[in-house]
């Protein structure tokens, strides 16, 4: 019967768990079967509002390049493969396969049929009170495939 | 899609949500349907192995984590012991200036473990006496091998 002991400190890993995609999952499957599709886009505005509000100050005061800055760093931190073109008035990024849709499929969970929201919603209300709009172009749920547009709003 | 990178606001933010929704009672049901429907990994690990299961499933999750730990195995004593000197979760929780924790956020792991394992003829057992520090301990530990888990 074996003693074992392991000891790591934080600078030994990087953070890095895919399994939370599924957990997310998980949880917008929960809201909309328990609350209905509406709770789930509560949710994530809920979440724009407070965790991105920091991106939301940035969007209004730096324009785009703050939020193609935070796309490049974000999908390649995830390994996605993905094209950004941009200017001060307009961002397109498109997207081969989603890497959370990937690692939630390749887990065996089945994906919400809303999880496009985690896009959608989230920058739609980074997009609050700002110059700028959101729109999700393109969108296929089995692999997560994406293209959409931030464009400034004609005044 | 939101990173795995931010996932963890998003966990306390939704327990917000949820609080606000249908009280605490609403939370406490998310975690028993994510106990239920996402940790059929540790059940599989545990009811093959036994003890040792956890060993293997906390040894990938808490390097994936980066979390600041030590792990102890005793497969002899039927024991297995977390000490969690910085939890990553809620350091990160703790450090976004912008952001208000939910007030109840570690509670979910001793809900969404120890639902796993007690069926399965272990006691589970947590110290969140230095949550606010990021600090914890688990201990695991079979029935009939000396009675109830044993805090650190």
């Amino acid at each position: 019967m074996a003693r074992e002991v392991m000891r790591r400190q934080a600078s030994d890993n990087p953070y890095f768990h895919r399994d939370f995609h599924a957990t997310l999952n998980q949880g917008l499957i929960y809201l909309q079967e328990r609350f209905g599709p509406a709770a789930v886009r509560d949710y994530l505005r809920q979440l724009g509002r407070t965790f991105y509000s920091p991106l939301n100050e940035s969007l209004r005061r730096g324009g785009l390049e703050a939020i193609r800055q935070y796309l490049e760093k974000v999908y390649s931190e995830e390994n996605a493969e993905y094209e950004i073109q941009s200017n001060e008035n307009d961002l397109e990024m498109k997207i081969a396969r989603c890497p959370a849709v990937s690692h939630i499929r390749k887990s065996g969970f089945t994906v919400s049929d809303m999880f496009c929201e985690t896009t959608k919603t989230i920058f739609e209300t980074i997009c609050e009170d700002t110059p700028f709009d959101f729109r999700l172009e393109e969108y296929k749920p089995e692999t997560g495939k994406s293209r959409f547009r931030f464009f400034r709003r004609p005044r | 899609m939101i990173p795995c990178t931010e996932f963890i606001p998003a966990y306390s933010e939704l327990f917000k949500f949820l609080e606000n929704k249908g009280g605490r009672a609403a939370v406490t049901d998310f975690w028993n349907f994510l106990s239920d429907t996402f940790l059929g990994n540790l059940r599989d690990l545990v009811a093959a192995n036994g003890i040792r299961g956890c060993w293997l499933y906390w040894s990938r999750t808490l390097n994936e984590e980066a979390a600041d730990f030590t792990m102890e195995l005793d497969e002899a004593a039927g024991e297995f012991r977390i000490l969690m000197h910085h939890c990553p979760s809620k350091g990160r929780l703790l450090a976004y200036p912008h952001l208000q924790p939910y007030g109840e956020y570690c509670r979910h792991c001793d809900s969404l473990y120890r639902r796993v394992l007690e069926p399965l003829g272990y006691f589970y057992e947590v110290d969140l006496s230095r949550a606010e520090e990021a600090r914890c301990s688990v201990v695991v530990k079979r029935r009939g091998m000396g009675g109830s888990a044993n805090r650190k």
